[in-house]
């Protein structure tokens, strides 16, 4: 397994432990020390041909692009390719405003020492223009130029093409796609990034992939064009070795894709993933709010009513107040309560994207109020029926209950002449359906060892000192069996031996 | 756009708007000329920066094909010049002057999605459309209540709307989404009666004479006893629960190859 599979628990930890380190130890790292040692990294990455390192600087990213700006960079830049005008550094400096450098002692040294030392990796200039990228994506004056930037990176990835520049350009890709949102035109960049994912899965290039295809996902359900994004999950296969935070990603917009096709069941299973693969709440609170959103949505739907804490979790209580009105209207079963709370709501509901999804809950309201009715009463007229659930006439209520026994959400009858619905009992909840759930949740847990027993990193070589050992204990025993079979241990030996 | 085309689309003008009623013949030979010279003309499915007024005079003669097709009952048919005019309606939304002909077509192709019962691909298509659009436009608004009213089971309500139609094309749906719902009705009604008498059974379904109640109670297999005017609907019998062996069988045993592997 490689290393990619450790990433989301190493990230989280290490961006804590980072934190951590900042604010204990004394002499922080300055970011452009940290700059520094990244692109050392990812030089003997690129010539150890390990992927590792790369990923161990991409980790940093998010804590190290808040602290960048334009005279770390050009610092960082000045320092990386020395004194000499080389074409890299000039172009590099032309994105930045020019502005005095920061001159310490330390500095001039190096400079002087470095003047005359090779020229860094190409990866590493595509790590600077990545900082710079989002250091230019952070002021809203300088969106526009970050779009060239980001056209003229892409430019100069595509014609390097090296295969231990990847996990960079994904970074790269995902950098282009803010620029694009921004600058509002997201939709011009999809001929762009449908031939790079093209060009991306025929060079088996993963983690550029996986960003490549979420970026297109959400470009298509930006707009709306549900139809297209479904077309491209069934024409890509997303790589097994990406990231968690993609996985999560990807999981996100595939449960918004088939929960708009109605398909329940499936969209919950990706929510809930994307919920498990995300981030832990704290750190990416807007992801974990938006996509419990669509989960209360979705498991509403599917008739099924959330738990009362998720309600209750520090980072969702604010974000999902609407949709806990919802619930507690479809809980009740109440038609009119329904009604008020989706129009008081309704703005809200439709930034989130969850209006038209929400509307579809109406069914649902009849549905559980019938329910209600039929477990409380054994007999109940269809005149009382419509006015309990504020149904617009008797012949729609008869209809309505016709169409609740069909799909099984009530067990019970018509009886037309009398007018009246006559409850039966509830069937009672075992049958091989309990064992079919149970047998799902038996292989879920065994998919989970088998996938964490996969997903662990031995050190290299660590397995050869035990080899050695276990090759000498062999050596010893043949030897006392040899020894034994010429006879030559006697009782003396055995008495006083060590065996 | 050439001169040839020109003529061909004034033509078809002529022969759409032809009083009392279209001539859907003349339309169709027009059309299929027509489309052959947007292919060359390399109008049909537009690219790059082309002429808006090229681009409105194509977008015009698809809607025409699109109801002309409709009034010729070939749903196929319709469901190609949609296809071929979301270019129109979606990528050249912002530069194009709005169709008045668009929001009809896409309610018109919203309804054929109902009729075929494809309830997932009605919704993406909704998706598609602005929230108040979908609450406003008449043309849009109907097929979305009609799919409302199915999914709660207000079927009488769909019934009554049928005659509410916004545009006479909606018409030529109306049948088979009849036909639709009167399904739903009976296999509801198989469910949740166990007798009902004829005449009500014939309101519930709103069939107008007993003739035709019959026929079709005959076609799903009912009982029906004339003298007492009842129709009994046949009990599915309790389904015997069966114990799934070979698929107990094969759980167990993958249970035991997976606990082998952990010990």
């Amino acid at each position: 397994m490689t290393d990619v599979e450790m990433k989301p628990a190493d990230k989280a930890n290490d961006e804590k432990k980072k934190e951590d380190d900042k604010t204990t130890l004394p002499p922080p790292p300055t970011p452009v020390e940290e700059i520094k040692s990244n692109t050392t990294l990812i030089e003997r990455a690129v010539s150890t041909l390990e992927p590792r390192f790369t990923n161990r600087v991409l980790r940093t990213l998010t804590a190290l692009r808040k602290r960048v700006d334009d005279t770390v960079l050009r610092t960082a830049i000045e320092e990386l390719y020395g004194k000499g005008d080389r074409p890299v550094k000039k172009t590099l400096l032309s994105w930045l405003p020019t502005g005095p450098i920061t001159t310490d002692h330390s500095m001039e040294v190096d400079l002087s020492d470095k003047s005359d030392a090779p020229e860094p990796v190409p990866e590493a200039e595509i790590y600077i223009r990545l900082l710079m990228l989002h250091h230019l994506l952070k002021e809203e004056d300088t969106q526009s130029k970050a779009l060239e930037l980001a056209h003229e990176t892409v430019e100069k990835m595509q014609a390097l093409n090296r295969r231990s520049m990847d996990a960079i350009a994904a970074k790269i890709w995902f950098a282009v796609d803010r620029a694009y949102d921004l600058a509002g035109e997201l939709a011009d960049a999809r001929p762009l990034f449908l031939a790079a994912q093209r060009t991306a899965s025929l060079r088996h290039d993963d983690e550029a992939q996986a960003a490549l295809i979420n970026c297109l996902l959400r470009s298509y359900i930006q707009y709306n064009l549900y139809d297209q994004a479904d077309k491209l999950v069934s024409k890509t296969t997303f790589p097994v070795s990406a990231s968690n935070a993609q996985y999560a990603r990807y999981h996100f917009y595939l449960g918004r894709i088939r929960a708009v096709q109605l398909n329940y069941t499936e969209a919950h299973t990706n929510l809930q993933q994307a919920i498990r693969r995300a981030p832990a709440a704290k750190v990416a609170p807007g992801f974990y709010q938006a996509v419990h959103k669509y989960f209360v949505v979705v498991e509403l739907l599917m008739g099924d009513i959330p738990d009362r804490s998720l309600f209750r979790h520090v980072v969702l209580e604010k974000a999902l107040i609407a949709y806990f009105d919802i619930v507690k209207a479809v809980r009740t079963g109440s038609l009119s309560q329904f009604q008020t709370t989706l129009s008081k709501h309704a703005d809200q509901f439709e930034e989130d994207n969850t209006y038209t999804l929400i509307v579809r809950l109406r069914q649902n309201v009849i549905k559980t109020g019938i329910r209600r009715l039929s477990l409380s009463y054994s007999r109940i007229s269809l005149r009382d029926i419509c006015v309990k659930l504020h149904l617009d006439s008797e012949e729609d209520a008869e209809y309505i209950v016709g169409k609740a026994i069909r799909d099984g959400v009530i067990e019970g009858r018509i009886v037309h002449e009398k007018g009246w619905m006559e409850c039966g009992t509830q069937k009672s909840g075992y049958g091989p359906e309990v064992s079919e759930v149970f047998g799902r949740r038996i292989a879920f847990c065994l998919d989970l060892h088998n996938q964490s027993v996969k997903a662990m990193r031995y050190p290299l070589n660590a397995h050869r000192k035990e080899l050695a050992a276990a090759e000498g204990a062999r050596e010893r025993e043949k030897e006392l069996a040899k020894e034994i079979q010429d006879g030559d241990l006697d009782d003396e030996d055995l008495g006083g031996g060590d065996f | 756009m050439a001169s040839q085309l020109k003529t061909l689309y004034e033509e078809l003008q002529r022969a759409f708007y032809a009083q009392p009623s279209s001539d859907l013949k003349k339309c169709a030979a027009v059309l299929t000329q027509l489309k052959i010279g947007l292919i060359q003309a390399g109008l049909l499915l537009p690219q790059g920066n082309v002429n808006l007024g090229d681009l409105v005079v194509a977008r015009d003669i698809l809607e025409i094909g699109a109801f002309s097709s409709i009034r010729s009952q070939d749903v196929p048919s319709f469901d190609r010049y949609f296809s071929q005019l979301q270019t129109f309606y979606i990528d050249y939304s912002s530069s194009l002057p709005p169709s008045k002909r668009e929001y009809p077509i896409r309610g018109l192709n919203l309804v054929r999605l109902l009729t075929q019962n494809r309830i997932a691909d009605f919704h993406t298509t909704l998706e598609n459309l602005p929230a108040d659009v979908i609450a406003e436009n008449p043309f849009i608004r109907h097929p979305v209540n009609l799919e409302r009213w199915l999914m709660e089971g207000s079927y009488s309500k769909v019934w009554n709307a049928r005659e509410e139609a916004p545009a006479e094309e909606y018409k030529f749906f109306v049948d088979s989404l009849m036909g639709t719902i009167r399904n739903e009705i009976a296999s509801c009604e198989e469910a949740a009666y166990e007798s009902l008498p004829l005449k009500d059974a014939a309101t519930l379904l709103f069939f107008t004479n007993q003739s035709d109640l019959l026929k079709y109670a005959q076609n799903r297999g009912w009982e029906v006893n004339l003298t007492a005017s009842t129709i009994t609907f046949a009990k599915k019998g309790e389904e015997k629960m069966e114990i799934p062996k070979q698929r107990l069988i094969a759980a167990s045993l993958a249970y035991a190859r997976e606990l082998e592997q952990i010990v």
